[in-house]
């Protein structure tokens, strides 16, 4: 009954590339990934190169030294003198972003949790340094101490062995673990539409009376899905990387990274979206196939959506290396290992260790699926 | 011939307070249907005509008892069987993005129809049933009454032996219920085993050669719209099944 198979197929393919919904999910989210990483490409670009002078407008509420009226001079300091009463009403008003009191030798900045309050903390932070540094100079020059050899009896210089080019890593892993949470989420449509949505429809019934087996009838169905799964994991990965070329000469945060894909790191990044197509559509549909309506299987299909994402974004940022029990792990293991083969790391037993889990559990999921189209309930 | 002996289908509900509570939609139904006959399944809503139908459909299968297709049984031959059934219900529901052409030709496919034939049997069942004005059109675009006689095309389009109509005619306007039952008759000449249910009474009247009452999932009365009225003493369907039944209805 393989033809039987292939009928289904192609009505449930007829239907998908027909449904403006079905559609969508599966080519408008790969969309998503290029503005994804150029939103935070740029946000990370302009929090790197922010220019804290700006921040220069202080208040002070005691009367300047010549040496800190220099320093305002040197550091372009916008400085605003005047009464505790003056200064809190300037700051109050968002005039000026922090202000400082002075008791004897105790200098107070006072700021708040803003943004702009903060880079000011900051800016003034650098202000006192200087400030500490020639009043010590001068304290020690006029005790006829070597202010040089005090001030600098230690040298400290760091030399980095490797280079760490944190957004770029930051961002490739992000990226990679999008194209999964995409295929996630463009497998729940067609998974909901086909199951519960052809249960509450009413066309289920009409499908069960045709001299087709049980088994194909799910086959032909997640097929489909799995079909669109791959199209929107395809799309998605080939925008990433292309994505992630572009941005490399378009910002300076990834100068000099290397964000290049072999061809290897291709072939089986698309080999492991398949197999992650495979699992996630048979997951979908088993799920979605005992709801009795379309919106109570979109509910029970949402968590997936997370499940998907969050352990590996978890695993990322407490730096978590992938080992050989992580590659046993379902949705962790596809997130992890996808990064790595990106990142042009190879582990072929762990490679391995994927593969063999991830067709084992998909053998799982059909066979729960299957079986749940033998039996009457799948009506109800 | 269509026989059902003993057929019992039980299913699983949930009470007020929760609890599982098991009952029998149909309580050990026993029935035959010839070949070249109409047989009316009658009875009022709640009365296990649907659970009946969709059982001798294969869409459902029985707790207890067979079901016979010409001697064979339904579960060892169900696809077999299949091939030669049709299956139309007044909820029938086809595929809205399909259009009438594609779905027929679904359906030739699934009865393992020649490719060659395909076209001019779909050509054939359009000019039959004035399919032609709308066969390129989607499903979804059609009215009730267009959407029903594709229906019945899909029914009719691999010629099979054996039709099960479940209240097919509910909601239709007088044309369009006109139809199907025309197809009915013209089935029954050709030596067909029609299986039919409804609650309308003097339409079954007028079109079965016997009819089989039900009730809370029991047969009460079958035989000929003549031999039941003669059985309970009454002039027409109707009066015949509040007599079997003492005149009160409890839908569950």
């Amino acid at each position: 009954m393989k033809n039987n198979l292939w009928i289904i197929l192609k009505k449930e393919l007829r239907e998908l590339f027909r449904d403006k919904k079905s559609l969508a999910m599966m080519l408008v989210i790969p969309i998503f990934i290029p503005c994804i990483i150029l939103m935070m490409s740029f946000l990370f670009e302009s929090q790197v190169n922010q220019d804290i002078s700006e921040y220069n407008k202080v208040g002070f509420t005691y009367t300047l030294s010549d040496i800190e009226e220099n320093l305002i001079e040197r550091l372009d300091i916008e400085a605003y003198q005047g009464t505790e009463e003056e200064i809190k009403s300037l700051y109050d008003n968002g005039e000026i972003y922090v202000y400082v009191t002075k008791e004897e030798n105790n200098y107070t900045i006072h700021s708040s949790s803003s943004e702009e309050s903060m880079y000011a903390v900051t800016f003034m932070e650098r202000f006192f340094d200087t400030y500490k540094n020639i009043l010590q100079e001068k304290y020690l020059t006029n005790e006829g101490i070597n202010a040089s050899e005090v001030l600098n009896i230690i040298n400290v210089t760091e030399e980095q062995e490797e280079e760490d080019f944190y957004f770029a890593s930051y961002m490739q892993n992000y990226a990679f673990l999008f194209v999964v949470m995409a295929i996630t989420v463009s497998a729940t449509y067609p998974s909901t539409d086909t199951t519960a949505g052809e249960k509450e429809r009413g066309t289920l019934e009409t499908l069960l009376t045709f001299p087709i087996k049980s088994k194909d009838i799910i086959l032909g169905k997640y097929l489909s899905v799995t079909l669109s799964s791959i199209i929107t994991g395809v799309l998605s990965f080939i925008l990433a990387i292309v994505t992630l070329m572009i941005t490399k000469n378009m910002f300076s945060i990834y100068e000099n990274s290397a964000l290049v894909y072999s061809w290897q790191a291709i072939v089986l990044g698309l080999l492991i979206i398949i197999v992650y197509s495979f699992f996630i559509s048979g997951l979908c549909i088993a799920i979605a196939s005992k709801s009795k309506t379309f919106k109570e299987a979109q509910s029970a299909l949402t968590p997936l959506t997370f499940i998907s994402f969050f352990p590996g974004m978890i695993a990322f940022m407490i730096s978590i290396p992938t080992n050989n029990l992580i590659a046993f792990i379902p949705f962790l293991n596809m997130t992890m290992i996808f990064t790595d083969i990106t990142n042009g790391i190879y582990n072929i037993l762990q490679i391995a260790i994927l593969f063999l889990s991830s067709i084992i559990y998909i053998a799982i999921v059909l066979a729960i699926i299957i079986k749940q189209y033998d039996k009457e309930k799948v009506l109800f | 011939m269509i026989e059902v002996k003993n057929v019992k289908k039980k299913f699983i509900k949930w009470n007020e307070k929760k609890q599982k509570t098991e009952f029998y939609a149909n309580k050990g139904i026993s029935l035959e249907a010839h070949d070249g006959e109409i047989v009316g399944i009658l009875g009022p809503n709640g009365a296990g005509k649907t659970t009946l139908l969709r059982m001798i459909a294969g869409i459902l299968n029985p707790t207890e008892g067979e079901i016979f297709f010409d001697k064979k049984n339904y579960q060892e031959n169900e696809i077999e069987i299949k091939m030669n059934l049709a299956y139309l219900s007044g909820n029938t529901k086809l595929y809205d993005t399909l259009t009438t052409y594609e779905l027929l030709y679904m359906c030739c496919e699934i009865y393992k129809m020649k490719k060659e034939t395909i076209d001019q049997k779909i050509k054939e069942i359009s000019k039959k049933l004035n399919l032609d004005s709308f066969l390129y059109q989607k499903i979804g675009q059609l009215s009730t009454g267009q959407t029903q006689r594709v229906n019945i095309a899909r029914c009719f389009i691999h010629d099979p032996k054996y039709y099960v109509f479940d209240e097919a005619t509910t909601g239709l306007d007088i044309i369009s219920s006109q139809i199907i039952l025309d197809f009915m008759k013209e089935e029954k000449k050709k030596g067909k085993t029609v299986l039919y249910s409804t609650h309308y009474m003097e339409e079954a009247e007028n079109i079965c050669d016997r009819v089989i009452m039900i009730h809370e999932g029991e047969v009460l009365l079958s035989g000929t719209p003549e031999e039941i009225k003669k059985n309970t003493k009454t002039t027409n369907l109707r009066d015949a099944f509040f007599a079997l039944i003492g005149g009160e209805i409890d839908e569950k």
